[in-house]
């Protein structure tokens, strides 16, 4: 029986992807297959989150990147052909998965919004043009293979009575890729996607010492700062953590609010899920203000203490 | 002498697409076409390594005949060499296609010690195209990788990742994706442009290939991503800031 793998790259990621495969493998009417690298003992918590499967690959040595399993998935696949394999979107995923779909000579949709399933096909929906489009494809090929981003779903919740096998892997990692040095990120103190509230620093702003105006106006509102990109990545204003779009950070506060942010869409598609979005922008025809609830058209230095005034009224603040 | 092949592909400018009304279908009627942003990057990397360690920088892209405007838009950036693979029947091919048709071109045709790719289109962002190139040439590859050093024959990559910075070495040949913090592009000078019709382009067609490229994947429909918003405006006088404060305070997002 050929199966519909998960594959991720920690445990907590198996288990996301695990909740998702199970619907996927009822639907195929298939196995589900998950895989632990180097850890027997998790093997059974994710047959009793609902495996019926578990393959334990050999543990990876300290020098070697998780990447360096590809060549032992690529032969595990071809001798048991699995009818779909579904990759957790990290970093190093996507390169997996890349690498597994070019090994097998088959198609594979990477960072998936939603994935479902419709007449034997994975129907996979990802975003295009920098998120201003909605591409939903399927594989003609087998398997079919979906790389679907960390935390699309809720993890698999495990169940007393639910038995699987498990199955260990011989065969040795080889690559020619050797890491010779990790350098821990230092954590940020907060994550912005957990924020209610969010005051975006945009370009209309002229100085990194202006910034203090976004941060009084999110300390009214016991809200964070956020960034677009360029503030981070080419002027280093904020931490890298903070910009938001769809190669940072997607977030999902109550109310967002775009000062100098002229909302092109890679920064938009990183704010779609926000429940209210305000702009305060001087061009009255960028864009930010098609994505925006409500748009104030003025120059952020003027507007932002008028803003705080009428809120300190309105809140008794 | 190291020789290094840099891949670009030629897209949409994103900014252009507009949306025909509430059908969600998108109007590509006007837009212009660019190098792939990252690409850019990819470009600028491969230059500056041939500036410091000497030898030869290729450029190679596959697409459409109308991607042949963007030969002398990357000529001008530094490589002294392209390669235009095209043919009518590229103007969409998928990651897996392109990846397998850049695997024959520079098996049969181009020595390398290093291939550099950009992290993902702007157009399809897949991130598909160099680790599959990698896997189907047999080298050794880092993804999002953002600062590249050359001893002798081995390859040091920093990789970005989002927990940390991850330092790997391997042998070349090797490829490597690149991120858009590895540099800043330069803009091409007059000089740099005019220059850039002169140098040697390599023409390659479908016909020349032996393989068949089939797609794997089927694109069943591409909408618009639209998104429900009020899309109210008011001025900046301090009675149309009080609306959006009483407003802010109806929805129940601030207290």
């Amino acid at each position: 029986m050929p199966g519909v793998w998960v594959i991720a790259e920690n445990s907590n990621y198996t288990l996301e992807l695990l909740s998702k495969g199970l619907e996927i493998a009822n639907e195929l009417n298939e196995k589900l297959v998950a895989f632990s690298f180097g850890n027997e003992e998790l093997a059974n918590d994710y047959i009793s989150c609902g495996a019926d499967e578990v393959f334990v690959l050999p543990a990876l040595n300290r020098e070697l990147p998780f990447e360096a399993y590809v060549p032992l998935i690529v032969a595990e696949a071809k001798k048991e052909m699995p009818e779909a394999i579904i990759v957790c979107a990290t970093q190093r995923g996507t390169e997996l998965a890349s690498r597994v779909a070019a090994g097998l000579n088959t198609g594979l949709a990477t960072g998936c919004i939603s994935v479902r399933v419709d007449k034997g096909n994975l129907v996979m929906e990802r975003l295009v043009f920098g998120g201003a489009a909605v591409q939903t494809v399927i594989c003609t090929t087998r398997p079919q293979m979906a790389a679907i981003p960390p935390g699309t779903y809720e993890k698999a919740q495990p169940r007393e009575d639910r038995r699987g096998q498990i199955k260990v892997v011989a065969g040795n990692v080889e690559t020619k890729v050797k890491v010779v040095e990790r350098r821990k990120k230092e954590q940020e103190e907060i994550d912005l996607t957990e924020a209610k509230i969010i005051v975006s620093v945009g370009r209309g702003f002229e100085k990194q010492e202006d910034i203090s105006l976004a941060r009084e106006l999110a300390r009214l509102l016991g809200g964070e700062v956020g960034c677009t990109r360029p503030i981070a990545e080419e002027l280093h204003w904020l931490p890298e953590e903070r910009y938001m779009g769809i190669s940072g950070k997607k977030v999902k506060p109550d109310l967002y609010i775009g000062l100098g942010v002229s909302g092109q869409v890679q920064h938009v598609t990183g704010i779609r899920d926000a429940k209210i979005i305000m702009a305060v922008n001087t061009d009255e025809n960028a864009p930010i203000f098609d994505a925006a609830d409500y748009g104030i058209v003025g120059n952020l230095y003027d507007v932002v203490p008028k803003l705080m005034t009428e809120i300190k009224a309105a809140l008794n603040k | 002498m190291l020789k290094i092949i840099v891949c670009f592909k030629w897209v949409i400018d994103e900014a252009d697409i507009k949306v025909s009304g509430k059908s969600r279908e998108l109007d590509l009627s006007r837009v212009a076409y660019k190098i792939s942003d990252y690409d850019r990057n990819a470009i600028e990397e491969a230059v500056r390594l041939q500036e410091q360690l000497g030898g030869s920088v290729v450029a190679v892209t596959v697409g459409p005949p109308t991607a042949k405007q963007s030969l002398k838009d990357a000529l001008s950036r530094g490589p002294e060499k392209a390669v235009f693979v095209s043919d009518p029947a590229f103007d969409s091919l998928e990651p897996a296609q392109t990846a397998a048709i850049l695997a024959e071109v520079i098996t049969k045709n181009l020595e390398y010690d290093l291939i550099i790719c950009g992290e993902g289109s702007s157009d399809l962002y897949a991130q598909q195209v160099g680790p599959r190139l990698a896997e189907k040439l047999g080298i050794p590859c880092a993804t999002y990788v953002e600062k590249i050093i050359i001893k002798d024959k081995e390859l040091i990559a920093e990789r970005k990742m989002r927990d940390g910075i991850e330092v790997v070495s391997m042998p070349l040949p090797a490829l490597v994706t690149v991120m858009p913090t590895i540099n800043t592009p330069r803009i091409p000078s007059l000089k740099q442009v005019l220059g850039a019709a002169k140098k040697p382009v390599v023409n390659l067609s479908a016909k020349d290939l032996e393989g068949k490229y089939e797609p794997c994947l089927k694109t069943t429909s591409l909408l618009a991503a639209t998104m429900e918003r009020k899309r109210i405006k008011f001025t900046d006088d301090p009675q149309d800031i009080r609306k959006v404060v009483d407003a802010l305070l109806k929805e129940g997002v601030i207290s």
